[in-house]
């Protein structure tokens, strides 16, 4: 455009130019100072009202890192919000929004403490059983919204979404009523599941289930890099006409990558009811599947990101409990916690942009002038 | 009035014409109007006057500048050079809404209408005029009182949507005579409209402009201009050709002034012709993606060797055309042989795997993925053969390479194989799909609008490169909107009109004006109806 014709008149300003393509690690830099920012802002917050910052922060990092039992007990918040992170992750490739994960998140476990419950077979077949039960049933979760969305274009974003709602309740009537544990008429669960995931050698609490986050993300690395089918999303997801054109089904990949993300929601409800949680319960994730959502959609769909982000988000929420043991408020926790997001958010919009000393765009000049037609 | 002399203006000037009755004051006078996108000039010192109550034709082909010279009267595009006088005063708007302060309206080819919302509710939107405080009864009250005014009818309680293109069309005008226009531009209104449609629009236009308004009429069909129209100017790539009174004008005449006489350029054979057709059209029908019939009835045989162009105003189902061949349009009758195998309705990638290239019309939005690297754009069509990948693993290397090959042979400038493809500039993205597609087309190269926008480097290499293609025996089916391109690169030019194949001219048969008539749908018994029909 030739707008510096009139630049001599409006005068030179800072102004923001938005840029075609942000750089990656420009955008993974940006988000690391933009936490680091929200970490020091609420540090000064503390400061002025009157708690000791620095003696916060030792507490945080006192009941992570200075124990093994710290360590294990972050390992096994990530667990599942790692899992979730990487079900929203894969089709952001294709551009498609899965906020159901919560809800596969629950009826995988439903679907896999149904199996634990009820079927009596050997722990190596039980687990593999319940493992194949948790995934069916948050692929089966999605199988609407996939459907609706690859054939009549219905927003899949409101429908995940509401699905959440019904997961969780139908859950909650299991764990309250129908499977409901008459033994121990105490609490609100289902009896315990018949195999257990063991957990790692030397080990206290944690399980096994820790290491497949990682080993999926490894898996799906590799997938969206080097297989003709990671490419073929790719493509569907930059742009679906031109997919088409290249003789892509894209209507398939829709429904398979949404399947497939599904399925690891499921996933990961089973991992952490056999992992960590033993029997359904009625809140049996403490919106892990929310979290995952989050880190997913500040890495932007990098699966390096997803690890990275699901990381510190588990140590984020942990340091909540430590906090909460030094006499903060569970509402001061949840606005670090919040702070720390925007910061993120802020760093990876910021690397979009750059700052430029120049002149203005024409005054009135509208947005769509371009070469005529 | 204009001191130029240079133009071959014969009608603007001030000076009584001998029929001058029945002509109203001047209510805009544009001088000297120049415009240039980027290196483009789209105006070049045009002149245009309109006066009270006269429906004045804006006549061109497609890039002729008509539409560029519409946006700036109505404020959208500011000139670089020029005046525009609204009533003997000087104006610069620097927006549409200053325009329209000062009575211009401008009705654009895609409406700007809000679907769900009622025709009352549209009408009514950021209008000054609109009270603070409105229900239902209100709006469609004042709705009901402006159409009765201005006698244009359409239910006030309807939704957009409901509404067909003509009456959505009608909102649109509507609208933008609430707010005071006595100048109304319309922009190709009859492009969406069927032919029932367009005779109701002339209705409209003709009581307006009755009601002394003045209505401004793009369009690059003649029979509509004729029919509707009392004076008409006539743009050719951006310059002035003439203004002169509807009556008594021809359509032969201006066809010439539309679309030039370059009577020296002459259709060259190249290569050999095939035996047989390696593309063969067969009585196929099909429908627009508006669900309306684009093409009727279309017979046509490409053989390897030869050029076959398509000349004709876009619009006129060129774009259905190239798509039925590429698998990106089903047919709705009919048959489509490749080398005598038949692919009626077959899949994209069937198509590519016949061997059939394709530059689409709208690349940036079919022929490539912006977002993604050009080395996956490079073999975006041909990802799956074995060179390339495996079912479990993409061979990074050859890929590379191709990808290399490619940017060098088709001389798309970019920092390397790994930039994202939107950071390249038009003609070199244009290049890179241009040199893939020809590289798919072995067979059958379909090549759609494949300089449009392009600098003269850009064109000349896609152009060299589709020849380079006839050369080497394929069958290639070229579809522009440029007459000068289709002449120049055709060994065969036929001439779609309304969906149809209305002509077919070979070698010295070529006639310039006889194509420039059928293009603007004037059918004369001797209109060369040849091997097409």
């Amino acid at each position: 455009m030739s707008a510096a014709r009139w630049a001599g008149t409006e005068g030179r300003r800072l102004r923001l130019e938005r840029r075609l393509l942000a750089n990656p690690r420009r955008a993974a830099i940006l988000r690391v100072i933009g936490a680091a920012v929200a970490l020091l802002v609420s540090g000064l917050i503390l400061e002025l009202t009157g708690r000791s910052a620095p003696f916060l922060a030792g507490e945080v990092v006192d009941s992570t890192f200075g124990s093994r039992f710290g360590l294990e007990e972050t390992a096994l918040i990530a667990t599942p919000i790692l899992l979730a992170a990487i079900a929203v992750a894969i089709p952001l490739r294709m551009r498609l929004w899965n906020i159901g994960v919560e809800g596969q998140f629950y009826m995988g476990a439903w679907a896999s403490a149904g199996v634990g419950i009820f079927l009596d077979a050997p722990r190596p077949v039980l687990l593999i059983s319940m493992a194949a039960a948790g995934a069916l049933g948050g692929a089966a979760w999605i199988l609407l919204p996939a459907i609706a969305r690859a054939w009549w274009g219905v927003n899949e974003i409101i429908t995940t979404l509401l699905l959440n709602f019904v997961a969780i309740l139908w859950v909650g009537w299991f764990s309250i009523d129908i499977w409901r544990d008459r033994a121990a008429a105490v609490i609100q669960a289902t009896p315990l599941v018949g195999a257990t995931l063991p957990t790692f050698p030397g080990a206290t609490i944690l399980h096994v289930g820790f290491v497949l986050p990682f080993v999926l993300a490894v898996v799906f690395w590799y997938v969206f890099r080097g297989t003709r089918w990671g490419y073929e999303v790719d493509m569907a997801g930059g742009n679906p006409r031109a997919a088409e054109f290249a003789g892509i089904n894209v209507r398939r990949r829709i429904v398979t990558v949404m399947l497939l993300s599904g399925a690891i929601g499921g996933l990961a409800g089973m991992v952490h009811l056999s992992g960590a949680t033993f029997r359904l319960q009625q809140t049996i994730s403490s919106s892990y599947g929310l979290s995952g959502f989050i880190v997913a959609a500040l890495a932007g769909a990098s699966f390096i990101g997803v690890v990275a982000g699901g990381v510190f988000i588990a140590l984020l929420l942990h340091s909540g409990i430590a906090l909460q043991g030094a006499g903060l408020s569970v509402y001061i926790v949840v606005a670090v916690y919040g702070l720390v997001l925007v910061g993120i958010a802020v760093g990876e919009v910021a690397a979009r942009y750059r700052l430029v000393f120049g002149s203005p765009a024409r005054a009135g000049s509208p947005a769509e002038e371009r070469a005529p037609p | 009035m204009s001191p130029s002399l240079t133009l071959p203006d014969h009608g603007s000037d001030d000076a009584p014409e001998p029929d001058v009755d029945g002509l109203g004051r001047v209510v805009i006078r544009a001088r000297g109007i120049s415009k240039s996108f980027d290196e483009t000039l789209a105006l070049d010192d045009v002149d245009l006057e309109l006066r009270a109550g006269e429906v004045h034709a804006l006549l061109g082909e497609n890039g002729a500048g008509k539409t560029t010279l519409s946006n700036v009267i109505a404020g959208i595009y500011r000139a670089d050079r020029g005046s525009v006088e609204v009533d003997g005063t000087e104006h610069h708007f620097r927006s549409p809404s200053q325009a329209i302060a000062a009575g211009i309206g401008m009705v654009h080819q895609q409406f700007r209408l809000i679907q769900p919302m009622t025709v009352a509710e549209n009408v009514h939107l950021g209008w000054h005029d609109t009270p603070s405080v409105v229900s239902r009864k209100v709006l469609v009250d004042r709705t009901m009182r402006l159409m009765d005014e201005l006698s244009i009818h359409i239910d006030p309680t309807a939704q957009i949507w409901q509404l067909s293109v003509g009456e959505q069309q009608r909102v649109e005008i509507l609208r933008t005579l609430a707010r005071g226009a006595r100048v109304l531009i319309l922009d190709e209104p009859t492009a969406v409209l069927t032919a029932e449609q367009a005779r109701e629009l002339f209705g409209v236009m003709r009581s307006l402009v009755a009601g002394g308004r003045t209505v401004v009429f793009i369009s690059h069909k003649l029979k509509e201009v004729l029919e509707v129209s009392d004076r008409i100017t006539v743009l050719r790539a951006g310059r002035h050709m003439v203004t002169r009174y509807t009556a008594g004008a021809t359509p032969h005449e201006l066809a010439v002034l539309m679309t030039g006489d370059h009577s020296e350029l002459r259709v060259r054979r190249g290569a050999a012709r095939s035996e047989q057709p390696l593309l063969e059209i067969d009585g196929v029908s099909a429908l627009s993606s508006r669900g309306l019939p684009a093409l009727r009835d279309v017979t046509l045989g490409v053989y390897g060797g030869e050029i076959v162009g398509v000349a004709g105003v876009s619009g006129n189902g060129q774009t259905e055309l190239a798509e039925v061949v590429t698998g990106l349009r089903r047919t709705e009758s009919g048959t489509i042989r490749i080398d005598r195998t038949d692919v009626t309705d077959q899949s994209p990638r069937s198509f590519a795997e016949a061997h059939v290239g394709h530059i689409p019309e709208d690349r940036l939005g079919v022929a490539l993925v912006r977002s993604a690297q050009v080395r996956d754009n490079a073999v975006l069509r041909q990802y799956r053969r074995p060179e390339f990948s495996t079912w479990y693993a993409l061979r990074h290397g050859s890929i590379a390479e191709f990808a290399r090959r490619l940017v060098a042979a088709a001389r798309v400038q970019t920092p390397g194989i790994d930039t994202p493809t939107g950071f390249l500039s038009g003609g070199n993205q244009q290049r890179l799909v241009a040199g893939r597609e020809a590289g798919v087309a072995s067979r059958v190269f379909i090549a759609s609008q494949p300089t449009r926008g392009l600098d003269v480097q850009s064109t000349g290499d896609v152009q060299r490169s589709i020849i380079d293609r006839r050369d080497a025996g394929c069958a290639v089916l070229l579809i522009s909107d440029d007459l000068d391109e289709v002449l120049l690169m055709s060994d065969r030019v036929v001439v779609m009109y309304e969906g149809r194949i209305v002509g077919s001219f070979e070698g010295e048969e070529v006639d310039r004006r006889r194509i420039g008539l059928l293009m603007g749908g004037h059918l004369g018994e001797d209109d060369g109806r040849g091997t097409g029909e």
